[in-house]
């Protein structure tokens, strides 16, 4: 049994933390993968630790310079975009650091703490997401133990985020050794404040949002809803395309960041439930009963929504070069979303290079085609959506209501 | 007034599969090799169900796979997606689409987690869908759950009965296999094994196809536990190998099939019919028992649960509690391979996979065979099991890809370890086994190594040994197990063998 846990709570206090010593500490957590959706979790755990936030230090966003300077040879195998430009985010913290980092963090994202936990048969990264750590540290110990010359400790624990009860034992066993004086008791008040800051950001997010979204549905506006893995959200990997799309003067929604409140939820899948297709807003099982992957589900869930919010009148899809996991939602996403007249348009085996001539021309025909069928689909998509939308205010949702209820009719 | 909700999409939901319905329709059912398809199909008709296994998935078959469902899926999926539509095509040619999807039902191992074989059902919806069979139905078995109960209107019961008798016959098909891989390398008469197998699963077939009904849960289990019946079968069985004879001085290097389950198990196109290309060019075949998958399972809950141990009151217990199944899971195999004289290869033991590969792969990593196959790579290595590792490996599969990277760290460590991962496309077979090729000249010459090694330690030259058998016919049997003495090549244990027998019959 390990150490920690035979100690009774009685029995003597465990190690002083050393914050001093942790004060002066330097993390670098490469910005890949499932970081970019739980880097909030990570400030918030480190922080509790006392290592400040400005000593937390994450890479930068993927670049062909990036992989080029500090990734080059280090590739251990060909495989998705996503991981592979893993290389070059460690190379950049162990080489291109002007104050050393003395711990490069890279955590292995076993499962994540999804808002569709729950009502889903699971929520598991990827396993290329999970596993990539090992995969790259591999580059990195092949000839000789690269991180050992250059001072640094590498650490990388395998972490259940949809599991909060064993998070705490998991990153205390790893942490124990590098973080001075580290106990588990305390492990376990920082992964709380970890989660903390965690739900903290994203209800901000989603808040915003929901603005966005009122904003549409008052000024009877379309927006843009993107359905991608959440990395895609970086230049390196996205390419920006929203971003482009952006430029046109059309609100981007990211579905990570989709309000889910209580009301909001209730009107856009109350019917479903009502029809029996569906137990919860969060229940996806009546278009991908194998919901075992957080990211997949969350892109299935997001495509559902987009079928349903009037506003949202086209749905960007963005996969990288060689997705395994994406493969086989392509055609029910795209079902989910074209059966309710919304535009969808698919960005598909995106990898290192932008393809900017061709995004260019998509996303020109994209606005151009908003442009045109915006206010049709609008129309049609009210017409079947139920009354008392909550992202209007009450008198204009009875309006709405009211000339809904007549073109239904006619 | 209530919002319409019908134009949305909804995935596929099979029509219920009735009682009455059960008598009319044949289980269509795959994946595995020869054998244990046999002996699953005794399964089920031993409990009243009409089955087949589908046809050795084809070419063909991936062409067809790959047209049905969406771009970019891994080999496995556009084989066994493609293998299914071409049947129901081909049935449907036969008797009429109506009576195909009235006198068919598939079911298949699915619902697994994190790779692409939780979502497999994906791709066969779509292929349906796209050769107008929409209403064809469609079964997942979760392999997580022994006794699931009735599938949707009650028709296909998975109960303990099946369970069990499935897991049993996977057992009884892997020693099958592993005896024959043992002893065709070295058959004196070309073609006896093949034939002698082929009795014996027929045998075999009507052993599981009589087994004696005994209740639905506990009766069931504790039979199970305590019976002779499959073993005495095995048993029976076993002496058929005696009239084989073989020639076992020849070194032939050994040869590790590990990688993904699907890639590994079957015996076809889908791997370039890979075990027995390396039986032509001299190899002997170590294949990959269904079993240690079945066990690796297991493993991975055990895992699950000692992730709770000191957060969870009752975990510790629970996983005692596993352990011990695991434990009869691993005897049950052991009695089998004892009914064979224990010349199948044994079963690695989990944790020491699972230690071995630490350093490179963690256990919990899932998806694919997680860190088996490192684990197992290290475990045949340091053993001096085999001496090359033939590692099939889907193109596009998402795990696999991720422990050959990690592999990149054990061949830093291990320089020494030939390790072969073949990527398995379906069509790309000069390339495939021209790379299998080049590592394969080497562990021939490890082959000789350890037989000239032996040579020299023992004394005996091929010639003494050749008269030392021909005194000792029984050792010239298939049925004769030669002890692994710390050779990877069988001729050099053979070798070792005969310098004791002959050291022990002076001494005397
Ligand atoms: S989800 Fe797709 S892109 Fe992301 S790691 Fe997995 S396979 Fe790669
Ligand atoms: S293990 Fe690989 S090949 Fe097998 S289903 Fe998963 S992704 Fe496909």
């Amino acid at each position: 049994m390990a150490k920690w846990f035979a100690r009774k709570p009685s029995a003597a206090p465990g190690p002083r933390p050393d914050l001093e010593a942790r004060a002066k500490l330097r993390i670098g957590i490469p910005k890949l993968l499932n970081v970019w959706t739980t880097h909030q979790f990570w400030l918030g755990f480190f922080g509790a630790l006392g290592v400040p936030n400005n000593r937390v230090v994450f890479s930068g966003d993927t670049s062909e310079e990036q992989a080029r300077e500090f990734g080059r040879g280090r590739g251990t195998v060909d495989c998705c975009y996503p991981v592979k430009c893993g290389a070059g985010h460690y190379g950049e913290l162990v080489f291109g650091q002007k104050r050393k980092i003395d711990i490069l963090f890279s955590p292995m994202i076993y499962s994540l703490s999804s808002f569709l936990q729950g009502h889903v048969a699971d929520s598991l990264a990827c396993p290329r997401v999970m596993a990539g750590p090992e995969n790259i540290k591999a580059g990195f110990l092949k000839e000789r133990d690269v991180f050992a010359e250059n001072g640094i400790r590498y650490v990388s624990p395998l972490v259940s985020l949809a599991e909060p009860a064993i998070v705490p034992k998991q990153l205390y066993e790893a942490l124990k050794d590098v973080i001075p004086g580290l106990s588990y008791k305390e492990t376990r008040a920082a992964v709380d404040e970890g989660y903390r800051t965690l739900k903290g950001f994203n209800t901000e997010m989603r808040a915003r949002s929901r603005e966005i979204l009122e904003w549409c549905a008052r000024e009877n506006r379309p927006c843009v809803m993107v359905l991608a893995r959440p990395y895609h959200m970086d230049a390196g990997i996205g390419h920006e395309i929203e971003v482009d799309l952006q430029a046109y003067g059309y609100p981007i929604l990211w579905m990570q960041y989709f309000p889910i409140d209580d009301d909001l939820m209730q009107w856009i899948f109350g019917p479903d439930m009502a029809a029996g297709h569906i137990k919860s807003p969060f229940d996806i099982d009546d278009v991908w009963p194998s919901s075992y992957s957080a990211n997949t589900n969350e892109i299935l869930w997001g495509a559902k929504v987009a079928a349903r919010v009037p506003w949202i009148t086209c749905a960007i899809r963005l996969t990288s070069y060689e997705c395994g996991m994406d493969q086989p939602t392509f055609t029910p996403v795209q079902q989910i979303i074209e059966r309710s007249h919304t535009l969808f348009f698919s960005f598909q085996e995106l990898d290192s290079t932008k393809p900017a001539g061709s995004v260019k021309i998509r996303v020109e025909t994209i606005s151009f085609y908003m442009q045109q069928s915006s206010e049709r689909i609008i129309e049609q998509k009210q017409a079947v959506t139920p009354p008392g939308c909550p992202l209007l205010p009450q008198a204009e949702s009875k309006l709405a209501t009211a000339k809904a209820e007549l073109a239904a009719s006619a | 007034m209530a919002v319409a909700t019908d134009h949305h999409y909804r995935a596929y939901t099979p029509a219920p599969l009735t009682k009455s319905d059960i008598d009319e329709v044949e289980i269509l059912f795959g994946g595995l090799h020869w054998r244990a398809e046999r002996l699953l199909q005794a399964v089920f008709e031993n409990l009243g169900y009409n089955a087949r296994p589908l046809p050795v998935a084809t070419k063909d078959d991936l062409l067809t796979g790959r047209e049905l469902a969406d771009i970019g899926q891994c080999c496995p999926t556009s084989f066994t997606t493609g293998n299914l539509a071409n049947f129901l095509r081909s049935e449907s040619e036969r008797i009429g689409a109506e009576q195909v999807k009235d006198r068919y039902v598939y079911v298949t191992a699915g619902s697994c987690g994190a790779c692409r074989f939780g979502q497999y059902h994906q791709s066969y919806e779509l292929a349906l869908k796209n050769i107008g069979m929409e209403q064809f139905r469609m079964f997942l078995i979760d392999q997580g759950q022994p006794d699931q109960g009735a599938t949707a209107g009650g028709g296909l019961n998975i109960n303990m009965p099946l369970t069990l008798g499935t897991v049993w016959a996977l057992l009884a098909a892997d020693v099958v296999q592993g005896l024959e891989y043992r002893t065709r390398p070295y058959e004196v008469n070309a073609g006896q094994t093949d034939e002698v197998v082929r009795q014996c699963v027929d045998e075999l077939y009507e052993v599981f196809r009589n087994r004696p009904a005994k209740g639905e849960k506990w009766g069931s289990i504790v039979w199970h536990l305590s019976t002779n019946y499959f073993v005495k079968a095995l048993r029976e069985v076993f002496r058929k190998f005696e009239a084989i004879e073989v020639d076992r001085l020849q070194p032939k290097p050994v040869v590790k099939i590990t990688g993904e389950f699907y890639l590994q198990t079957v015996e076809g196109d889908p791997n370039y019919n890979i075990h027995r290309w390396l039986e032509a060019e001299g190899a002997e075949v170590y294949p990959a028992p269904i079993a240690v998958w079945l066990d690796y399972l297991i493993r991975f809950q055990v895992q699950s649960l000692e992730d709770y141990v000191g957060v969870d009151k009752g975990a510790r217990a629970k996983v005692a509690a596993l352990k011990s199944v695991q434990k009869v899971f691993g005897w049950t195999y052991n009695r089998m391979r004892a009914a064979f004289g224990n010349i199948p290869h044994e079963m690695p033991d989990q944790y020491e996979l699972r230690r071995l590969a630490a350093p490179y792969f963690h256990h919990k990593l899932s998806g694919g065979e997680g860190d088996m196959l490192v684990g197992k790579a290290l475990w045949t290595h340091l053993n001096k099991k085999a001496h090359m590792i033939c590692e099939l490996s889907p193109y596009s599969c998402m795990p696999n890809t991720m422990s050959i990277g990690a592999m990149a760290g054990v061949i830093g460590q291990y320089p020494d370890l030939l390790y072969a991962p073949i990527e398995v496309k379906g069509d790309a077979e000069v390339h495939a086994l021209s790379r299998c090729q080049m590592i394969l000249t080497e562990a021939k010459k490890r082959a000789i190594q350890d037989y000239v090694a032996a040579m020299e330690t023992t004394g005996l030259s091929p010639e003494t040994a050749k008269e030392l058998l021909a005194e000792r016919p029984e050792m010239r049997r298939a049925s004769y197990r030669v002890p692994h003495r710390g050779a990877a090549a069988t001729a050099a244990n053979l070798l070792y063998d005969l310098a004791d027998m002959t050291a022990e019959r002076n001494a005397a």
